[in-house]
């Protein structure tokens, strides 16, 4: 991949930074310099995490901040070349065979139909191409994407091959629910993105839900923090959080003053999503949150 | 010493450290890394260490073990920066040219280094002189060791030398798998369900006073092959696979298959069809002189297959099945062949890599260019005589060209090699 055909080739830290801001994303330097590193080197970025760690929300974050467009492949098991690269529009072709006056061929750029990954290679400008969740999908369907990664082109037998003029920013997202190959790694630069500590997912609830006080988004993350240490089926990422903060955001008319039992309960459902994990949350837990949540309220004070 | 090559002798000691601790840093991590390097600068110690962390490790839980071998490479690294204080000098240089001869390899370190080599390590003895390269130097002790490294390259040697003879027991095991790769229609008819057979319906309607009671269907056997042979010419592989056998398989393929193309490569690829296609040995070996293909040459498995694919655009196809012959020795870029091959099984009907390595009991596919090629594969199958061709028809009979086929689905094989191991302890 050519390093200046991306357009980011001469892209700085603080450029990085800015359209984080701007986006109102809470990034570490960790994220800062991998992220800088990957549009500076024009290789495709590898993300795991924890399913809310933000992982997708770099990529959206990414096309946002330097106004690039985002295509996003979305991920799935069963996913197939076709779904993801181009079909032939069955429908348009049999008309013109029919209408045709003969000899005219039917595969050609007016009865193709673009899916995300020819979309990215064959689009102009700054774009940022999302891969989401890339271990949903079969091993098969990382075989195709080695030649899209390393080459940013693709063979379409009938037309011939397609390679991209201006090569996408391209964002690989993963849960781990299998290991990745060794061919696609190989390709990528690797970031993995821990759960947020306390004091940064404080920062992102503080920049994300400005209305909070200050003081409840750091009982609210508290909260949060207390949860995580139970056995939960599915534990809160940040994003179930900042849910959790717009939430009570919306149930209170401002103020500071501490949360109640009440509207934690009410409103538990936007942080856990299994049934099990919200019957979990019995009296004893819930004072234990409380106390978890005063401690937070006292430091922030 | 320049900054940029301590740097660099430093990067590849601190790539050689994580190895050694276990971490999976991918093959081409270094050149990465390197560039990473490039990019931050030397000065920032966080930003150092973040762009390594992001070109060699590739798991979450390899950041501890990351981290602490950083910091060992960060006081090296700035010590011999350091202008007023030399870097002292290693006591364990790294890898590739600098290690000393005969030195063992450090467990953890064949991604980089030539694996062709750990897997032909019993094999040297044998062929001593045939592509060999012996060095000399200084081991631990003091005392001299010789160490000998196959040679990805060698000598060019004209084709024509080579008599092409019956091989015994060929021609059954050829037909056999002809047998069992014929995937498109031939010229006989056979019982199916394509047609209608209308003869047969009114041969049988005399029986019941003209009435059709049934109506047998017909299709045509499948009795044809098409294929595309692409065969390594290096000299790693003429060093173990028999000539006479493969140029025997060669042109029965283009006497007895429907549409078989073939292609040489080493160092690049070319099409030797019309020479196979000549009706004679005698011919076949001329038409080869005379397009000046030679025997020898390194190899660049990634290059050649990516030219079959860029230059023979419409070669492979989804009714041909691919055949590669070689030993999987790639000499350039592995990404190359992996990207090659990703397009071309997604083409194929079928690809087969038949290696002349496999036929030792012993044989496991981990140099680099194999274990690459291997994900893309239907199967790996020996490639040494007759009976690996039996073989290969017997598994494809059984299971299909997309089953559970290759060479370690090969119970015969299995049972070599546990016999192998009962004589040897």
């Amino acid at each position: 991949m050519s390093d200046a055909a991306t357009g980011f080739s001469d892209v700085t830290t603080a450029d990085v930074r800015a359209a984080f801001e701007s986006e109102n994303y809470v990034a570490d330097d960790d994220i800062v310099t991998t992220v800088e590193l990957a549009l500076r080197l024009g290789k495709p970025l590898l993300v795991e995490g924890e399913p809310g760690a933000g992982k997708t929300e770099l990529a959206k974050v990414l096309a946002g901040g330097f106004d690039a467009e985002l295509l996003r492949l979305q991920c799935y098991e069963g996913l197939t070349a076709e779904s993801a690269l181009y079909e032939w529009n069955y429908t348009k072709q049999l008309l013109s065979m029919q209408s045709a006056e003969g000899g005219e061929s039917v595969f050609d750029e007016e009865h193709l139909l673009e899916r995300p990954l020819l979309s990215a290679l064959r689009g102009e400008g700054r774009r940022v191409l999302l891969i989401d969740e890339v271990d949903r999908a079969d091993e098969e369907f990382e075989a195709l994407l080695l030649e899209v990664l390393s080459d940013f082109q693709v063979s379409v037998p009938e037309l011939g091959t397609v390679r991209a003029r201006t090569p996408p920013v391209v964002i690989i997202t993963s849960n781990r629910t299998r290991g990745l190959s060794d061919a696609l790694k190989r390709r990528c630069l690797f970031l993995h993105v821990a759960p947020p500590t306390f004091e940064k997912e404080r920062a992102i609830v503080e920049r994300k839900v400005p209305e909070l006080g200050r003081t409840v988004a750091a009982e609210l993350c508290a909260m949060t923090g207390r949860l995580r240490e139970e056995p939960l089926l599915k534990p809160p990422g940040a994003a179930e959080t900042i849910d959790w903060a717009r939430a009570v955001a919306a149930l209170r008319d401002g103020g500071d003053s501490a949360l109640d039992d009440e509207t934690v309960e009410r409103t538990l459902g936007c942080l856990l999503k299994e049934v099990e994990d919200i019957e979990r949350v019995d009296q004893e837990l819930l004072v234990s949150l409380r106390e978890a949540a005063e401690r937070a309220r006292t430091e922030a004070d | 010493m320049d900054p940029a090559e301590h740097a660099r002798e430093e990067l590849v000691r601190f790539v050689r450290a994580l190895r050694r601790a276990g971490v999976a840093v991918p093959a081409n991590a270094g050149t990465t890394a390197a560039s990473a390097l490039a990019a931050v600068g030397l000065a920032d110690r966080e930003r150092v260490r973040v762009a390594l962390r992001a070109s060699l490790i590739t798991k979450g839980e390899d950041e501890g073990t990351f981290d602490e071998l950083f910091a060992e490479f960060w006081r090296r690294l700035t010590a011999g920066l350091d202008p007023s204080g030399p870097a002292e000098r290693p006591e364990n240089p790294p890898d590739g040219g600098l290690a000393p001869l005969g030195a063992d390899p450090a467990p953890g370190e064949h991604a980089d280094s030539d694996g062709e080599n750990d897997e032909r390590d019993g094999e040297e003895g044998e062929r001593s002189g045939l592509g060999a390269v012996v060095g000399r130097g200084a081991g631990e002790a003091g005392e001299e060791v010789t160490a000998a490294r196959y040679s990805p390259t060698g000598q060019r040697e004209a084709i024509s030398s080579f008599a092409v003879p019956d091989t015994e027991g060929f021609d059954d095991a050829f037909d056999e798998l002809t047998r069992a790769l014929a995937e498109l229609a031939g010229r006989r008819w056979t019982g199916g369900e394509e047609r209608p057979d209308v003869r047969r319906a009114l041969r049988a309607s005399l029986g019941t006073g003209g009435a059709v009671v049934d109506l047998p269907r017909r299709e045509r056997a499948r009795t044809a092959v098409r294929a595309r042979v692409v065969v390594d010419v290096s000299r790693s592989v003429l060093d173990v696979v028999e000539r006479p056998f493969l140029l025997r398989f060669l042109q029965r393929a283009h006497a007895e298959w429907r549409d078989t193309r073939t292609f040489f490569f080493d160092e690049d690829l070319r099409e030797v069809t019309d020479s196979f296609d000549a009706p004679s040995s005698g011919a076949a070996l001329a038409a080869l002189e005379r397009a000046e293909t030679e025997w020898g040459g390194g190899t660049h498995l990634g290059r050649s297959l990516d030219r079959l694919r860029t230059d023979f655009p419409y070669s492979v196809d989804r009714r041909s099945v691919l055949i590669v012959v070689s030993d999987g020795l790639e000499m350039g870029d592995v990404s190359a062949l992996e990207t090659a091959l990703s397009g071309l099984s997604r083409t194929a009907s079928a690809v087969l890599w038949l290696n002349p390595l496999a036929a030792s009991p012993e044989y496991e596919p981990t140099a680099r260019g194999m274990a690459a090629a291997l994900p893309y594969l239907d199967g790996l199958f020996a490639f040494a005589g007759p009976a690996d061709l039996v073989d290969l028809a017997r598994q494809l009979r059984r299971e299909g060209p997309h089953g559970s086929i290759g060479y370690e689905h090969d119970a015969w094989r299995t049972e070599r090699r546990t016999t192998h191991q009962t004589q040897t302890t």
